[in-house]
């Protein structure tokens, strides 16, 4: 028991959890409350239902994409283009249903998924093929696809936008019996990706592959693993992401466009590295970047619930990433002398 | 009594996983040659960098000629007059030789770098040493050797007093060694302080007047080198008496497993053939850049290979790459442990199962208890001295990581083991029980390759010897003809 509590406090996202509460807390004190209009109780204004889930949600978008990108930051790696995937993913199955036609709601939805992360995984293979085949830094290859992926989403759209079928609205934005307006399926789908990228990560082959590769390359050719296959995965996993991604946020908002999840890669590396990942690579988890995307969002909630303005959103959020990888470092740092001490 | 130019005072050190110095008080007299020794992981280098500015004490005091020093940075220290002359903080490999002298005051006119005068003054600097070196060249252009030579005329440019060298030969060849040793001389007859860090006794012997023993962080005892015999320091350094491993083969090889015919890397190594049988232990000797390493690294896939054949039991293969390699049965101890043998950011326990975890999963799935009971009995079998099996390999002691690419070939099941200097950097316990093992492994009949630029090593090692001379076998000694003399000779091409 003891061991297992000292492993809780030593682990990499203990921090990242004190500061989410800490802001909560803040967020609930200085919130206010309001009278609910049909029971008339006192509802506080960032602890209730509808605010936690609208700011689960909103983090879910890119907290899916964010663990893909932390898998591609672990190998040393980075994705640009995750945003245009996004978009490109998301045009391409309404674009793809609208030639269907009409279909069973069950038919939407699984052609619909099948499609976006498809392409998702598609984009992800052309980045990772790009890298390995070419030889070049994935910092280049990815700057150019994310501009030539969201290139195609846009002249595959005439750059309009393309309403997506009502059943895939429908369905995520089940209401799985909380009614109320609340809709906790994008949420789930962040907590389902977080858990199997932890499994992923911690638990199969791959995952150490990609911990020993990021880690030290070399080190991992003498060691018999095949380097370009780990490359090409990584980047695979970050475009099957950013489909899934495009398939919750197309389907939940009703409608895509070429131009969605502009500036989304940055959002995306911003979680991941608030969530602990080290750009030299093998360091990362997928907690850390659901966590760290949830502190991004919450920030930016912040600002509304406290009635700031919102102009200085920006400001705020780059200060905040920076202060959390500072703090994060800082406190590795500690946790290994103490370790050390102990230890000696 | 002379004064003093350095003086620890209860000094102490953490590290992730361990103690690396513990209470360490210790005088080094001005003008002297004071040698710092201790098995690896002792703690005198940590010594030696804390002196440097490069760690900061965790406890303790530092005094610098009688005035306590708090360095916080080499810059610090060389402020103070105290250099260090080390193999990984070298400098900018991308500049030139006079830009890495000058980088910390480069001269300069109306922000622009005056490269004439840079180049003058760094021309002075190495002549300071008596040194010649084209001050123009890119500094990765040279060898290590010359690099140091760099490194020293940087410490001695800026006005440094007191210089470390920190195990300063572990990478030059003997002769490169013979030029340092006396550039050491002349310093020391310039009163320039020297403190030797190295566990090579030859060295310590003829370079220094006083020697302070470390052991496990602590300090065993310093005294005057006259009074001393090499002996002495080994018992010190690891606390028991030395038991030396004397193989004894009783030569019942088994079947030829590996068998390399006319193999050819243009520019490396030329038409090399040999065989290699079950139990059998071959040493390959050469000198540095002789082509040892590139033949044991074209036998696991990790050379271009022009021509040739290689036949494991019998059957030619053709090896692309290290993963069929390891399909074959071939397994590689790297010369390199930290940059080709270790994630230095993993655990010993993923370190170690690495290469295996094939055999350890299923579908992607590992199997972790079974991969912890393996490397656990590994661990025990060569005692890999970890806090746990989760400690990040990047804290351990140098012998403790070579232990670990040990474990994680072992794991593997070789039957054909290739070790490419298996006890460089590893202090004198460690290195005697990796050679029982390599003879427990021959024993039970895996074919072992041992390249070692240790000349002892290899002729107590092996039952055959292959010497490599600029790429090409130049000759076959049998264990019963095999000497140093004869070795050195095939190497240098003077028999």
């Amino acid at each position: 028991m003891q061991a297992f509590l000292r492993k809780i406090v030593s682990s990499q996202e203990t921090g990242l959890v004190v500061v989410l509460a800490l802001l909560t807390i803040t967020l609930i004190s200085l919130a206010g409350s309001h009278a609910d209009n049909a029971t008339g109780a006192t509802i506080n204004n960032f602890w209730n239902s509808h605010t936690l889930i609208q700011t689960a949600t909103d983090a879910s978008f890119f907290a899916i994409m964010a663990i893909g990108a932390t898998v591609v930051i672990i190998s040393g790696g980075i994705d640009l283009s995750v945003g245009s995937i996004y978009a490109l993913a998301g045009v391409t199955m309404a674009l793809f249903l609208r030639m269907l036609g009409p279909l069973s709601g069950t038919a939407t939805t699984l052609v619909g998924i099948a499609v976006s992360v498809g392409v998702g995984l598609l984009c992800g293979l052309l980045n990772g093929a790009l890298v390995v085949g070419l030889r070049v830094h994935p910092f280049i290859i990815t700057l150019g696809t994310m501009w030539m992926l969201r290139g195609i989403a846009f002249v595959a759209t005439k750059a309009e936008s393309i309403l997506v079928p009502s059943s895939l609205t429908a369905v995520t934005k089940a209401p799985l019996g909380l009614g109320g307006g609340l809709y906790p399926v994008p949420m789930l789908s962040m907590l389902v990706f977080t858990v199997v990228g932890t499994i992923y990560l911690a638990r199969t082959v791959m995952g150490r592959h990609i911990f020993a590769f990021g880690g030290n390359i070399e080190a991992s050719r003498f060691a018999g693993l095949s380097l370009n296959r780990i490359q090409i995965g990584v980047f695979a996993v970050s475009g099957l992401t950013a489909g899934f991604a495009a398939f919750l946020g197309a389907s939940f908002y009703g409608s895509t466009s070429s131009g969605d999840a502009q500036g989304y890669e940055l959002y995306v590396i911003a979680s991941a590295v608030v969530g602990g990942a080290s750009l030299i690579g093998g360091k990362g988890s997928a907690l850390g970047a659901t966590l760290g995307a949830l502190l991004i969002v919450l920030i930016r909630q912040s600002i509304r619930t406290l009635h700031l303005d919102q102009n200085y959103e920006w400001i705020v959020i780059g200060c905040a990433i920076i202060v959390a990888v500072v703090i994060d470092q800082w406190s590795t740092r500690l946790t290994a002398r103490r370790l050390s001490r102990a230890a000696a | 009594m002379t004064e003093s130019a350095v003086r620890f005072d209860g000094v102490t050190k953490f590290f992730p996983g361990v103690q690396a110095l513990n209470d360490v008080t210790l005088e080094v007299a001005a003008g002297s040659c004071h040698a710092l020794c201790g098995e690896n992981g002792a703690g005198k280098s940590t010594l030696g960098k804390i002196l440097a500015g490069i760690y900061s004490p965790d406890g303790g005091r530092l005094f610098v000629h009688g005035r306590e020093a708090h360095f916080d940075s080499p810059r610090d220290a060389l402020a103070a007059g105290v250099g260090m002359v080390h193999q990984e903080l070298a400098f900018c490999d991308n500049l030139s030789v006079a830009e890495n002298l000058c980088l910390g005051a480069l001269p300069s006119r109306r922000g622009l770098v005056v490269r004439e005068e840079m180049e003058r003054r760094a021309a002075a600097m190495l002549a300071e040493i008596d040194a010649g070196l084209d001050v123009r060249r890119r500094l990765g252009e040279l060898t290590l050797a010359q690099q140091q030579v760099v490194q020293i005329a940087a410490a001695v440019g800026s006005g440094a007093r007191i210089i470390i060298f920190d195990e300063p030969t572990s990478s030059l060849s003997h002769h490169e060694a013979e030029r340092l040793f006396v550039l050491i001389g002349r310093l020391k007859q310039r009163g320039v302080t020297c403190i030797y860090v190295s566990h090579r006794m030859p060295e310590v012997f003829s370079l220094c007047d006083t020697v302070s023993v470390l052991r496990d962080g602590k300090l065993v005892a310093t005294r005057p080198t006259a009074q001393l015999t090499e002996a002495d320091v080994v018992q010190m350094m690891i606390g028991r008496p030395l038991a030396e491993y004397f193989p004894t083969h009783s030569s019942a090889l088994g079947d030829e497993v590996l068998r390399v015919e006319s193999l050819t890397s243009p520019g490396k190594f030329q038409q090399v053939s040999l065989t290699l049988r079950a139990g059998e232990v071959l040493g390959l000797a050469g000198l540095q850049g002789a082509g040892r390493s590139e033949v044991a690294c074209a036998l696991f896939g990790l050379e271009h290979l022009a021509g040739g054949s290689i036949y494991v039991r019998g059957a030619r293969v053709r090896i692309r790459d290290a993963d069929e390699a390891i399909r074959y049965g071939i397994g590689l101890v790297p010369e390199d442990r930290k940059r080709q043998g270790l994630v230095l950011s993993e655990t010993a326990l993923h370190n170690t199962s690495l290469p295996t975890l094939g055999r350890l999963s299923r579908l992607t799935w590992i199997f972790r208890a079974k991969e912890r009971r393996e490397t656990r009995v590994l661990f025990d079998r060569l005692r890999v001295r970890t806090p746990s099996l989760d400690a990040v390999v990047a804290g351990l002691s140098g012998g403790n990581q070579q232990k670990v690419v040990l474990a994680k070939w072992l794991a593997a099941r070789p039957s054909v083991l290739i070790l490419d200097e298996p006890t460089r950097g590893v202090d004198v316990g460690a290195k005697a029980e990796i050679h029982a093992l390599i003879g427990e492994l021959a024993k039970s009949g895996t074919a072992i390759l041992v390249i070692s630029s240790e000349l002892p090593e290899v002729l107590t090692l092996s039952d055959r010897i292959l010497v490599l001379r600029e790429g090409r076998l130049v000759g076959e000694l049998s264990r019963a003809e095999a000497n140093q003399e004869r070795l050195l000779r095939l190497m240098a091409g003077l028999a």
